[in-house]
């Protein structure tokens, strides 16, 4: 892995933030996995960052998901931010890259 | 003042709002408080967000409120003699990516608060409705509009900049009525 700089407080917090700026949506086993992170990391990393108003998370069904916070009154300038530090992550995009997220009709065989 | 069970919301606030400032904490209140005050109880909300514009550290924030009564737990106060609790969001004071919020005193159960504005604290809801497609925030908008004076061409300019007209109209539609 790259050692890239942390603007945002931590490597947690940055690449956490940095991949949901790619994603969109998530949810924090999902995060661990692209970041090869523990689980409880990326949690508290995502704590945080809700904390400081970048990220929202709300419940769908039993999961908690996360999202860049829209309301965020700097988003638009955050969103390019993120999107240059990931040009620099190149193991998060590839992570990224990797995962299927597009619609896979139920009963459609794997 | 003093706090019990029986105390309403805006005694809360007012106690609050009054030990802050005494401290020299400069604090604006938002959210769903707000919206409860202008929807003339529409919506009920049980927490007191406040805006830290000047003065609040975690240690004076302690202080300050546990005159009050209020101890902190994890990152809201809570009281036992009162179901309201209190949380200090992080600034700034903003609606979208509007930075522009001039607050209101407003006069509550014998004191003043600093606080949103009825057409802040529409926007406020209305921004919940545009990003989360949540309808319980537009119908408070939606009363908060019909209950108070607001200016819904403010309203109008800031939706269209934070692309969401159609939704604004469906807004306007229903403060309309049938």
């Amino acid at each position: 892995m790259v050692m890239n700089s942390s603007p945002f407080g931590g490597e947690a917090r940055t690449r956490t933030l940095v991949a949901l700026g790619l994603l969109g949506q998530s949810y924090p086993r999902e995060l661990a996995r692209l970041l090869a992170a523990p689980v409880s990391g990326v949690q508290a990393a995502l704590r945080g960052l809700e904390r400081d108003g970048l990220v929202a998370g709300r419940l769908i069904g039993r999961t908690r998901t996360y999202q860049l916070e829209p309301r965020y009154f700097a988003l638009k300038e955050l969103q390019p931010y993120l999107a240059r530090l990931s040009a620099a992550d190149p193991d998060l995009t590839a992570a990224v890259e990797g995962l299927r997220r597009r619609p896979r009709r139920s009963g459609k065989p794997l | 003042m003093t706090m019990s069970s029986s105390s309403s919301l805006a005694e809360v606030a007012v106690v609050v709002a009054s030990a802050l400032n005494d401290a020299g904490i400069d604090v604006v209140l938002t959210g769903g408080a707000c919206a409860t005050f202008y929807s003339g109880g529409t919506y009920l909300s049980n927490d007191l967000d406040f805006i830290v514009r000047r003065g609040g550290t975690r240690r004076t924030l302690d202080q300050a409120m546990l005159r009050v009564g209020f101890q902190r737990d994890g990152d809201r106060y809570v009281h036992p003699g009162t179901i309201f609790f209190v949380e200090f969001p992080r600034g700034p004071l903003a609606i979208g990516d509007d930075l522009k919020i001039t607050p209101v005193v407003l006069h509550l159960a014998g004191g003043t608060v600093a606080a949103l504005s009825a057409t802040d604290a529409c926007r406020d809801r209305l921004a919940a409705f545009f990003h989360w497609s949540d309808r319980q925030s537009l119908s408070v908008a939606v009363a908060i509009a019909r209950k108070q004076s607001v200016e819904m061409s403010t309203i109008q300019d800031w939706s269209q900049k934070e692309g969401f007209v159609a939704s604004f109209q469906e807004f306007a539609r229903a403060v309309q009525g049938p």
